[in-house]
């Protein structure tokens, strides 16, 4: 009722009347609450929110928040607890329905009524540090409903058993489980940790703990990797379709550990089924699936690494110690190629090219080709047997992609220096006899040589080309210049420069009158355009082609070595010689004489010689004849190639020698160089150093590094420290 | 080598073979008297046409001194004579030598031959008389090594009563090895290192890695083989 007091005329504005009336908060506070509760009921249509925004406004207004947000609390709760009653209701698998329905429910409520009172979210709640409307509708509904002790065990026991089930095999619902994960999430991380996450993480750890032992006891490893790997990936699906992402890394390291880590051993060493096995039969697949499932844990690499590594070395060191393949070199070479081939595939197909898987095959070969020391020499017969024929009829392209495979194979090679010496006297005997199937694959060969390990290195072999072709060039010009022989027989010299080609005694033999007329004349052409020079004849690397009529009339043209040669135009003398008489009348000597004569009277097919006795063996008390019943289908007939061999135990001997004698000054001149620009150094130091220096070419070893060292002490070169033994010095 | 004062203390006063450490002779005139005496002595023993003391010199000379030829003592002397050639004195390499020694008299000089093996002894001569021991082995012109033989009897004079035991080994293995013929002069001065630094017969702290000759190297490998 207004207390008007008695004024003088005033037109009064028409306005509310304050109201000071104490229950003025309570009936507001009750339309408010009356509606909630309509809210909650699916009653809110007929809610006039203008009315009721009005009413909130008012009492925040009127400095009643605090009964409103404290009403608003108590009401929530008071519904929430009420359908937290009808959740726990739920039989079985409705449980969840219902939840997920009265979630659905709670935030639309929640959504109205913070509409509602929007203002008090605005004002009062700030200002008090209260818990803003949405947050708190949250809150309680966690608080309430998910943390209630009737719901909140069964909660998590649902979902987990969800998860079990398509675990094994069932469908479920995923879009129930999308949206009440999701719930968890929007109830704040920590709820979704703890209420979901952690036990899920641990029973997860469980089942796969036991499965993976159940799968380990009856699978091989293949199948073991296939059904870990299937199990991997339904894990991340998993998590695309219901759960936080955040928990994709948490989960597969479950798998990972369960399934990979644990048993990472007993897979790689499974017997017939593992690591070795797979590497043994190619199996790409597996071997690329155990590759990306093993890159996930830890040491997972580095364990397939090392167990390739050890097989590799085993099966390379029998390789090379294997009596039996080394008995055909070229077979020997091809089969480490063939090797290196094919982990050169499984480390491109399965391994993704990993460079450290490539690392560990190199160091693998590098181990065991040194292993045997005769790789260097097989190396040499290997491409000496490809050039000779095996490269015949081989495209360019293919030619170049077996040589750079050669060249791999040296470059794991310790002892290069031998490789070279070999190569060498390969090419020599190549280039002599003209057996070489193709120049460019010489050359090019060559030229990689050259590329990995510098010029000196091949400057002799190239060396070598240059004399062929001025050999050439030169029985031009002597032919040119003595027209009167061209009758006669024809002479093919190759002028060799000592120092270029393999050393070889110069052995003479006595050649017939007229080759050695021939002979001569050559001797005084070259002598007279390169005075100053000294030519010896090796006649031990020549061959000759003569025409041979036999007792039949049967004509042949028969390709032998020189000696072969000598020998034959005798028997134009003589119907029968002894092996006295040949031996003397030649001057060939002995064991030489004795594999030229076997070679032609001995060899079926090439018999132009007849013996007596006819035993296999050449004895001094033999006699020899001409086989006027030697008979052939091919009209040319070749007898005796001096084909490059692998060489018998002395003469391997002398070429190691030989090598060794090479490597002093090599080592010696590296000695000074370093001290040269050091000037004082110790003792390791320098044998660090030298080795590192010489490694390109061989591997140097300390005692003769020390011995060299001694050897420049005593020519002055170097002296010791006076006071610290260990020093050297460099003197000038 | 600084000349070194002589510790005689029964020396004369009035004798002028005593010079004090800088040199100053204690008169003109009895300087000269000393210098006679010495070039007398000298006189004695030397090839009169040669004018040095040779061999059969050397060996009067050790006969009268009651020492054997091939006694370390006539090395010791040598070394502190500083003698250039192995079997010959200079008159020079006499007066300097005997000088230092303190000595002008044949009976002085047997008498200072004790006191020349303490002086040898001490370290810092020692390593001097052994390096001395090898060079004066170097008989041709520009030799360089010492063969085997001589280094063995070598080792046996100057090593030998210090190091008995190394050097009976030593010498059986040099005997025994045919690797080198000869010894040069970096393996001579590692030998009496190898006596002196490593313990011996074990060998323990014995290190192949280390910059020892090979011949030591090889030494101890055979040793140590024979020792299993």
């Amino acid at each position: 009722m207004s207390n008007q007091k008695k004024r003088n005329f005033q037109i009064e504005a028409f306005k509310h009347r304050v109201v000071v009336d104490p229950k003025y908060a309570e009936k507001t506070w009750s339309v408010l609450e009356h509606a909630i509760h309509e809210i909650y009921n699916h009653n809110a249509s007929g809610l006039s929110f203008e009315e009721l925004y009005r009413n909130a406004y008012n009492m925040v207004l009127h400095k009643f928040g605090e009964k409103l947000y404290s009403g608003l609390v108590t009401t929530m709760t008071a519904h929430l607890k009420e359908i937290s009653k009808s959740i726990e209701a739920a039989q079985g698998g409705l449980f969840l329905e219902e939840l997920n329905r009265k979630w659905n429910d709670h935030n639309k409520a929640l959504q109205m009524i913070r509409d509602i009172l929007m203002y008090m979210d605005r004002t009062y709640i700030p200002n008090a540090h209260k818990t803003p409307v949405h947050e708190l509708g949250l809150n309680l509904w966690r608080d309430n409903v998910i943390h209630s002790s009737k719901i909140q065990s069964r909660l998590l026991s649902m979902l987990l058993e969800l998860v079990h089930k398509e675990r094994t095999g069932e469908v479920i619902d995923r879009g129930l489980m999308r949206n009440i994960i999701k719930m968890l999430m929007d109830l704040g991380s920590s709820v979704y940790q703890e209420d979901f996450e952690k036990p899920f993480l641990e029973v997860s750890a469980e089942f796969y703990m036991g499965e993976s032992q159940k799968f380990i006891e009856c699978c091989d490893c293949g199948d073991y990797l296939k059904k870990a790997e299937i199990r991997l990936n339904e894990e991340i699906e998993r998590v695309t379709h219901y759960l936080d992402v955040k928990s994709e890394v948490k989960i597969t390291n479950v798998v990972e550990k369960e399934m990979i880590a644990s048993h990472m051993m007993r897979l790689v060493h499974m017997e017939n089924s593992g690591l070795v096995n797979m590497l043994l039969d190619d199996k790409y697949e597996d071997l690329g699936r155990m590759y990306n499932l093993f890159r996930r844990v830890p040491n997972g690499l580095s364990t397939i690494r090392d167990v390739m590594t050890s097989h590799l070395r085993e099966i390379g060191k029998q390789l090379v110690t294997d009596a039996e393949k080394l008995k055909d070199p070229v077979e020997f070479v091809q089969r480490l190629l063939d090797e290196k081939d094919k982990y050169d595939n499984i480390i491109s197909q399965a391994f993704c090219n990993d460079k450290m898987f490539q690392n560990a095959l190199n160091s693998s070969f590098e181990y065991f080709i040194n292993l045997n020391n005769r790789s260097p020499e097989f190396i040499s017969l290997f491409v000496d047997d490809k050039l000779r024929k095996g490269l015949k009829g081989v495209g360019e392209e293919e030619v170049e992609i077996i040589l750079d495979k050669v060249m791999m194979l040296f470059r794991y090679l310790q002892e290069k220096d031998v490789f070279e010496k070999y190569y060498k006297q390969h090419l020599a005997k190549r280039l002599l006899s003209g057996k070489t199937v193709s120049d460019e694959a010489e050359r090019s060969l060559i030229v990689k040589l050259k590329t990995e390990c510098g010029y000196q290195f091949t400057s002799k072999l190239e060396g070598m080309f240059t004399d062929m072709k001025t050999s050439q060039d030169t029985m031009q010009g002597f032919y040119a210049s003595h027209l009167e022989l061209t009758d006669g027989p024809t002479l093919v010299v190759q002028v060799l420069t000592t120092g270029s080609w393999p050393t070889q005694p110069s052995i003479t033999c006595n050649l017939p009158a007229e080759m050695s007329a021939l002979c001569e004349k050559f001797r005084s052409y070259y002598l007279g355009t390169h005075t100053g020079r000294r030519l010896s004849w090796q006649t031990n690397m020549g061959t000759a082609d003569i025409k041979a009529t036999f007792g039949k009339g049967q004509k042949h043209e028969l390709n032998v070595s020189t000696y072969q040669m000598c020998v034959l135009m005798l028997f134009n003398n003589a119907d029968r010689l002894s092996y006295k008489e040949i031996e003397q009348a030649t001057g060939i000597p002995t064991s030489d004489l004795k594999r030229c004569l076997q070679s032609m009277a001995c060899v079926k097919g090439k018999n132009v010689l007849r013996k007596e006795p006819m035993s296999k063996d050449i004895g001094e008390e033999d006699a020899l004849f001409v086989n006027d019943k030697f008979t052939s289908k091919f009209y040319k007939v070749k007898i005796g190639t001096v084909v490059a061999q692998k060489e018998t135990e002395p003469e391997k001997l002398e070429t190691r020698q030989r090598v060794e004698e090479d490597r002093k000054p090599q080592i010696e001149a590296a000695i000074v160089r370093i001290m040269k620009s050091r000037r004082v150094l110790d003792h390791n130091n320098i044998i660090a150093e030298v080795t590192k220096q010489l490694q390109s070419r061989f591997l140097a070893n300390p005692t003769e590094i020390k011995k060299r060292i001694e050897s420049l002490i005593e020519r002055d070169f170097l002296e010791r420290d006076n006071n610290d033994r260990k020093l050297y010095r460099y003197l000038a | 080598m600084p000349p070194r004062a002589s510790k005689r203390k029964s020396a004369p006063p009035n004798s002028s073979s005593v010079t004090s450490s800088d040199g100053r002779s204690v008169s003109n005139k009895a300087k000269t008297k000393g210098m006679d005496k010495i070039d007398r002595l000298f006189n004695t023993y030397a090839n009169s046409s040669l004018g040095v003391i040779d061999p059969e010199g050397i060996e009067a000379l050790c006969s009268d001194l009651g020492v054997d030829y091939t006694d370390v003592r006539i090395l010791m002397l040598a070394w502190k004579l500083k003698a250039e050639k192995q079997g010959y004195f200079t008159q020079d390499e006499w007066q300097t030598g005997l000088k230092a020694l303190g000595v002008d008299s044949l009976t002085k000089l047997k008498k200072a031959l004790p006191e020349l093996e303490k002086e040898v002894e001490e370290p810092s001569n020692y390593e001097d008389f052994y390096i001395y021991a090898f060079q004066y082995c170097l008989t041709e012109e520009k030799q360089k090594s010492v063969d085997i033989e001589s280094i063995c009897e070598l080792l046996n004079l100057v090593l030998g009563v210090q190091f008995r035991p190394q050097v009976d080994s030593l010498v059986e293995y040099l005997k025994v090895q045919n690797d080198y013929k000869v010894i040069n002069a970096d393996q001579w001065i590692n030998f009496l290192r190898f006596c002196k630094e490593i313990s011996f017969p074990d060998l323990e702290n014995y290190d192949a890695t280390q910059a020892w000759p090979l011949i030591l190297d090889n030494f101890v490998e055979w040793m140590r083989e024979k020792q299993s």
